[in-house]
């Protein structure tokens, strides 16, 4: 390490004001911290008690993501590994171009957008709208609103929203039966001549139809489905991870699987003929992912607890409602960019009530 | 304004028509204060009916005629109109001005006409129209006033055309219905045929519009 730090000593004045290479200051400022702690220390008070700085609060929910990633390797082959790949490199030169004009630092924060987005696309996806839709998404849906930490919008699901309008064929149409056997499809390179549209119908979709995919197999991810949303144990392995870390706020994720089950309940309870059973809508489609990963995002929801609570509850019902009473199949995505529109509205009717209420105790 | 008089349209200088205000006018309207891009009006039609390019023309065409007609009517009646129903005798000459595009293209070019739908009609309603016959040509002479038209109509027409000739491109990769983007190779986006797309679009219009025109004398300070 001492010798990649003389390195980094010996380059850093060329890249500081000034030097031939200040243009690449963000990538190089990146580059940097990625392998030593920041330069910066406070000089004056509050200090720093805990450095969980943005960097460590990302890191964290990239291993959180492990052992989804590590499922869709397994049921979806290593056609995943450059899916990531694509969406790193194309989210990230959007990223770096505006930090570059801007001259900011590279933000962290796309460490884990470049990393959920493959996740939650079908898996035999062309890669070119893998590309396509992680750039429209950190464009429109983050930096154009100000870059990390000001964007409205979670900038995976804006991305995956704008490929289901743009391409809805490909999109419904890409999905891959998962690999039989003991070693899954982990050698294999699937692409989209694997796909056989009888045998790789979503458990949503075939529910749509009236046939319902055994528990079991949703447990466990050894069905058809966006590629990191199969598996529910090891969307729930990395989920707890998130909560006993506190980086994923459990209100958010409580409030979101409860109205769900209370309301998919309900409809079960009045016809279960109609309406799925709980547990088996709980483990279907991307719910357990969104609601641990993607409705959990600190810069997209409430900041306020009670604001959570009633955020987490509007996606729950919402993915309920479209799930069940629309020609979509799936709902999650719309639901949490619905949640994420008033988030904001949230947190300012809650701190209003509570001035309101402080006022009036006098 | 010592620079306006370079700019002066030379055919209304001799005859002293436009007060030497022409260009200025015309790129006033056209550029600077462009309607859609800069003023922000007309969205609502902006957004409906640019899906094709050919369509996005029409509209443009339309807005031109009304505008212009409108305007002049207006200006030409500005010092008999009682101030207190303005409001009432403008909407009247507008009106008189979109039902006539209308009935002209129900009567030659009926399947345009089917396309644009309501839109046409709706024009009445289009900020644009209004804003110029209360805004310049209540205070100002005729032959200006036909200037002002358009110039704001061409700037609407201009921004309708740019979005128009982008969402049919990439919405479903043709120009005025020929394929221009073959299939072979390209999937059409079909985001830019619906309304989320002319929300985009219009959006990086307006942004690039803003960018180029550079911010406000007052924001500079």
């Amino acid at each position: 390490m001492k010798g990649l730090l003389k390195v980094f000593e010996a380059i850093r004045p060329s890249f500081e004001q000034g030097g031939k290479l200040r243009v690449f200051k963000p990538v190089f400022e990146a580059l940097d911290e990625a392998f030593f702690a920041p330069s910066a220390t406070t000089v004056t008070a509050p200090h720093v008690r805990d450095p969980l700085d943005v960097k460590r609060f990302m890191a964290m929910v990239v291993i959180a993501l492990f052992p989804c990633v590590l499922a869709a390797f397994y049921f979806f082959g290593l056609r995943f590994a450059v899916m990531i790949l694509v969406s790193y490199a194309a989210g990230g030169a959007v990223e770096v171009v505006f930090a570059m004009v801007r001259k900011e630092n590279i933000n962290e924060g796309f460490l884990v957008t470049g990393m959920l987005f493959p996740l939650i696309l079908p898996p035999t996806l062309p890669l070119w709208m893998v590309g396509l839709g992680v750039a429209f998404g950190v464009f429109i849906g983050k930096e154009l609103f100000g870059g990390t930490g000001r964007n409205v919008f979670n900038p995976a699901l804006v991305g995956r929203c704008f490929l289901a309008l743009a391409y809805p064929a490909k999109m419904s149409a890409s999905w891959l039966g998962p690999g039989n056997g003991l070693t899954g499809r982990l050698f294999e390179y699937a692409g989209a001549s694997a796909v056989d549209s009888l045998s790789s119908a979503t458990p949503l979709a075939m529910a749509k139809q009236g046939q319902f995919i055994g528990l079991r197999e949703m447990f466990l991810g050894n069905i058809s489905g966006s590629a990191g949303e199969t598996s529910a144990i090891a969307i729930i392995l990395g989920g707890v991870f998130l909560l006993l870390t506190r980086v994923a706020s459990w209100r958010t994720v409580a409030s979101i699987l409860g109205s769900f089950v209370l309301l998919a309940g309900a409809l079960h309870y009045a016809q279960p003929g109609t309406f799925g059973p709980v547990l088996w809508h709980l483990c279907a489609g991307g719910l357990l992912f969104g609601a641990f990963f993607m409705a959990t995002d600190p810069v997209t929801s409430p900041i306020t607890n009670t604001g959570k609570w009633f955020y987490g509850i509007i996606i729950g019902s919402v993915t309920v409602l479209i799930r069940n009473f629309t020609g979509y199949v799936e709902g999650v995505t719309f639901a949490i960019l619905l949640g994420n529109i008033v988030a904001p509205i949230l947190d300012e009717i809650v701190v209003g009530v509570r001035i309101r209420r402080l006022r009036s105790e006098g | 304004m010592a620079d306006n008089k370079q700019l002066a349209c030379m055919t209304c200088v001799p005859k002293g028509l436009c007060q030497g205000k022409g260009l200025v006018t015309l790129k006033e309207g056209a550029w600077a204060n462009n309607p859609l891009a800069i003023q922000m009006l007309g969205i609502c039609s902006a957004l409906a009916v640019t899906n094709r390019l050919e369509n996005s023309l029409v509209m443009g065409a339309a807005l031109i005629f009304v505008c212009v007609g409108s305007n002049l009517i207006v200006s030409l009646l500005r010092k008999y109109t009682p101030h207190r129903i303005r409001m009432i005798a403008e909407v009247a000459i507008i009106a008189t001005f979109v039902i006539l595009f209308d009935q002209f293209l129900k009567a030659f070019y009926w399947d345009m006409s089917k396309q644009l739908g309501p839109y046409v009609g709706l024009i009445i309603t289009n900020c644009i129209v209004m804003g110029r016959a209360e805004a310049f040509a209540l205070q100002n002479p005729p032959m200006l006033s036909i200037v002002d038209g358009l110039a704001n109509g061409i700037g609407y027409a201009v921004v309708l055309a740019i979005i128009g000739f982008f969402r049919e491109l990439l919405g479903s990769g043709e120009i005025f219905g020929r394929t221009v983007l073959s299939a072979d190779w390209y999937t059409p986006n079909q985001i830019m045929i619906l309304a989320p797309g002319a929300f985009f679009a219009l959006g990086i219009v307006i942004g690039i519009f803003n960018a180029i025109k550079g911010p406000e004398p007052e924001e500079k300070k």
